[in-house]
């Protein structure tokens, strides 16, 4: 009698569904102003990234000289702010080589976005697989393998990034490979460190016991709980590896000219600074807009799943 | 404690070593003729040959790491091909710029930023902690390159003819006249280590004119190194405040914080005494981990405002494959980062007794 009346009673409980981490962070994470502002600004650039054929006024790549009567690193020209009407339009001004600043900073949106994404996810899918197979293995594989991240943390990040390229040659590839290496440690890291705690658990004992394959192991039990600290790590990896890859083309060993590269285009212009400030400033406020968006997201992120430093 | 020392230096050799090795081969891999590189395109075998011979280049790899190890233990960094001047002797000369530069900003780093992850954190929620923590946020998205050279622009152009006015690069106004320490300590005739440790610090022009009590060299040094320091610092900065806000808001919400509220401590006694020493803990790493962020910003803040450090010359070296000084140079930069790494966890350890004992 008493245990049906119990039962009755558990029933409504058992109907609620359980909320998933995932469903759950992102409950948490739509709560915080400042991620919504970071997921805000980075739809933004999705969205100029990928209209920017649409929404560019000029080629981003073509000179205005005998086009149009206009002169180099001339300042921005809007109708609506009182620039006269005879005067072509240009939002942002014109570059050094008489081409349209505002088109050549919608480009550049795709360019950076793509560095940022591409070199992380080749960071982690080589950092993963090295710290999994470190963690999983142990022993001497790990002691090499912990030996040589420990090496690459050793130098400050730039610096090895510089060392590739001068290897590699300069060019907007080879800027994501070596962005993409110097990233790795700390991916490996991650894996590895939770590999190593989740190995211990009894049910992945069990597993083992049971004849379930190592690759399976890895990636059924191992790998999902790896994730969160992936994911947000990863995404304020993203922010610096922009910034790093824009730092490589100042310097003149990333992307290469005519590319619409921010990094590139302030680094062209950097003794033009005192005459014609426009040329810093607009891709300057590009490049801050999209590290700042990454960075946000990346804390809301770490906030949301409540994901601790584990490297 | 001093076996924890030991340990944790033991530790660091591999690392060196490794570092040594990855240095060596990441140049060996660098396309293009060394020779070529330094004497132009039109230089005959018969030099390259003789070039080659002259800097080992001829031998196996093994042997040269081999003997460039040899060497580098004897405080022998090898050769500048591009000057023909020992690697060593350029280093004595830069890298008093480069640490005149990155201490001086890892100091305002450190101050600013504790002051004001503390005040973030002791105003929780209020505008000053949402302004502090915006400001923090801006300061880790901007590129150094950028922050640089719109400083310059702010301060030598717009507010050229206002008393802020700042000079965009440079270590010195022309005319200003810097001697060497031991020459003004009437020192001439010391020579040795004591010679070469004073010539070198002679070479940071703030400690060169507090030294030798020369007021116009401070200012004037002073006034130069504003923007390259106020550039610099700005990432570190805003980690540090971050970290010294989440890390104290952490500690002030503990049980024993609670107790010292409980005795009638006043706040400034609680926060300073008893929060601070736990939560600076993780602050500290962060600050030594920005040492390298610093370095490497090195690179853009000397490049811009014009200081011949250990940075830009690690720029102007990798441009003309001069192997000698990229070597030396990053394994300077790279020994320096392990050194201070190690002085981080023994500071760790000194602090918190839980980690030489755990």
């Amino acid at each position: 009698m008493s245990t049906s009346a119990a039962t009755a009673s558990v029933e409504p409980i058992l109907k609620t569904r359980p909320r998933g981490l995932w469903r759950t962070a992102l409950r948490r994470l739509f709560q915080r102003r400042s991620a919504l502002i970071g997921m805000a600004i980075l739809l933004a650039l999705i969205l100029v990234a990928a209209l920017a054929p649409t929404l560019a006024t000029h080629d981003p790549t073509q000179s205005l000289i005998g086009v149009e009567e206009v002169t180099k690193r001339q300042p921005p020209c809007i109708h609506l702010f009182g620039c006269p009407h005879d005067q072509p339009q240009h939002f942002f001004g014109l570059d050094g080589n008489v081409r349209d600043l505002y088109s050549r900073i919608l480009f550049g949106a795709r360019l950076s976005l793509l560095v940022g994404i591409v070199s992380v996810g080749f960071a982690i899918v080589i950092g993963s697989l090295l710290g999994a197979t470190s963690g999983y293995l142990g022993g001497w594989t790990d002691h090499l393998l912990m030996g040589l991240m420990d090496i690459m943390l050793a130098f400050p990040s730039l610096i090895l990034a510089i060392g590739i390229v001068t290897v590699l040659g300069p060019g907007l590839i080879n800027t994501l490979l070596a962005i993409g290496i110097v990233s790795i440690p700390v991916y490996a890291r991650i894996m590895r460190a939770s590999v190593l705690s989740i190995k211990q658990q009894d049910y992945v004992t069990a597993d083992r016991s049971i004849g379930v394959p190592t690759r399976r192991i890895l990636f059924g039990n191992i790998l999902p709980n790896a994730l969160t600290p992936l994911v947000v790590q990863g995404t304020l990896g993203i922010a610096v590896s922009i910034l790093d890859a824009a730092a490589l083309s100042f310097l003149g060993l990333g992307a290469q000219p005519p590319t619409p590269e921010w990094g590139s285009m302030i680094g062209q212009e950097r003794n033009q600074v005192f005459t014609a400030p426009h040329l810093i400033l607009f891709p300057g406020l590009a490049l801050i807009l999209t590290v700042l968006a990454f960075n946000l997201l990346g804390d809301g992120l770490r906030d949301a799943l409540d994901v601790r430093q584990r490297a | 404690m001093i076996r924890y020392i030991a340990q944790r230096a033991l530790l660091a050799l591999p690392v060196l070593i490794g570092i040594l090795f990855i240095t060596f081969v990441l140049n060996r891999l660098i396309p293009g003729d060394p020779c070529r590189a330094m004497l132009g395109e039109k230089a005959s075998d018969a030099v390259c040959t003789a070039f080659s011979k002259r800097y080992g280049l001829d031998q196996p790899p093994v042997v040269q790491f081999g003997y460039y190890l040899g060497r580098v233990l004897a405080g022998d960094l090898g050769e500048s091909m591009r000057f023909g001047r020992p690697v060593t002797e350029m280093l004595m000369e830069r890298l008093p710029v480069t640490i005149e530069l990155a201490l001086l900003s890892l100091l305002v780093a450190t101050f600013f930023g504790v002051i004001l992850g503390v005040v973030a954190a002791h105003w929780q929620n209020s505008p000053v902690d949402v302004s502090t923590m915006v400001l923090a946020n801006l300061g880790v998205s901007v590129p150094i390159f950028v922050l640089g050279l719109l400083a310059a622009y702010l301060f030598a152009v717009l507010l050229k003819e206002s008393p802020f006015s700042l000079p965009p690069s440079g270590r010195l106004t022309a005319g200003v006249r810097v001697q060497p320490i031991a020459a003004v300590w009437g020192l001439n005739e010391l020579g040795g280590p004591l010679r070469g440790l004073l010539d070198f610090f002679s070479q940071m022009y703030v400690l060169n004119g507090l030294l030798t009590l020369n007021s116009k060299l401070i200012v004037d040094a002073g006034r130069h190194l504003i923007l390259p320091v106020l550039v610099l610092s700005t990432v570190s900065m805003s980690v540090i405040a971050r970290m010294t806000r989440s890390s104290l808001l952490e500690v002030m919400n503990l049980d024993y914080m609670r107790t010292a509220r409980a005795k009638g401590l006043n706040e400034r006694r609680i926060i300073f005494r008893h929060a601070m020493r736990n939560a600076l803990l993780p602050v500290i790493t962060v600050i030594g981990l920005s040492l390298g962020g610093l370095l490497s910003g090195a690179v853009l803040t000397e490049t811009i405002f014009g200081l011949t450090g250990v940075g830009r010359t690690m720029f102007d070296a990798i441009s003309s494959r001069d192997y000698g000084v990229i070597q030396g140079f990053t394994l300077v930069i790279a020994f320096t980062y392990v050194v201070v790494n190690l002085l981080v966890d023994i500071s760790y350890a000194i602090l918190d007794p839980r980690i030489r004992l755990g």
